[in-house]
């Protein structure tokens, strides 16, 4: 009979690690990417919290268009950068 | 009590994140992976938390839109309407960048919990493009992005 514990380390466990400061770029990415969310979201007024939960959760026509404008956009940068550009 | 107020918002906000694994930058870039929808690897858990979020969300809102708020003299609800060229120009940006590493404002900032390096050049470049912003909006030279320079006539 298996000791309880051991169900724990089986092949379909993994450990719940959400927040352990990895990113997954260069320094250069990092830099480019973080300028471009600053300017952004101050030029957009709202990020993903600011328009995608509280704007569309008032069903502000503004929160609306930039949450799809910045998911359509991300979605094809990560295609890019992932799939069309991956080394 | 608005100081108490702040810190248990911030508190449950940061925990949401972390929770639904927002502040993870390969999760959320597994999410806006479409690729994976064919090859089987598209993680579309984080659109289970932006219904969850907005659920909330709007249950909030319709409770506080009856009432003044607690905390605070009144509520300041956004006043713009237009879908103008610094809201749809803002958002391609912020998305390019999102798209780029995989965290968007709240997520780096609750990650610094981590004192990783990368997330703290992160969340400093993300202060200077803020920065940047406000200081071309402060220039008086004429902008290219309408809106703000037609209100001055």
């Amino acid at each position: 009979m298996q000791p309880p514990l051991m169900s724990a380390s089986g092949p379909d466990y993994q450990p719940v690690v959400t927040l352990n400061g990895w990113l997954p770029g260069s320094y250069v990415t990092i830099v480019v990417g973080g300028l471009l969310v600053g300017f952004g979201t101050r030029l957009g007024s709202g990020c993903t919290s600011g328009h995608g939960i509280c704007g569309i959760a008032r069903l502000s026509p503004r929160s609306i268009v930039a949450t799809g404008v910045f998911m359509v956009a991300a979605i094809i940068v990560v295609a890019l950068t992932h799939h069309v550009f991956a080394g | 009590m608005p100081i108490l107020a702040s810190f248990l918002c911030g508190f449950v906000f940061g925990g949401g994140l972390v929770t639904s694994g927002m502040t993870q930058p390969a999760k959320v870039l597994g999410f806006l992976d479409l690729f994976g929808i064919p090859s089987g690897t598209w993680d579309p858990s984080l659109a289970v938390v932006m219904a969850a979020g907005l659920t909330v969300a709007s249950i909030g809102y319709t409770l506080i839109r009856r009432r003044p708020p607690l905390f605070a003299r009144e509520s300041l609800w956004p006043t713009k309407t237009e879908i103008d060229q610094p809201l749809l120009f803002g958002a391609l940006l912020f998305g390019v960048g999102w798209g780029l590493i995989g965290l968007c404002p709240g997520p780096a900032v609750a990650n610094l919990a981590t004192l990783s390096l990368p997330v703290a050049i992160f969340v400093i470049a993300m202060a200077l493009g803020m920065l940047a912003h406000d200081l071309w909006l402060a220039l008086p030279a004429p902008r290219s992005l309408a809106g703000k320079a037609a209100a001055d006539g």
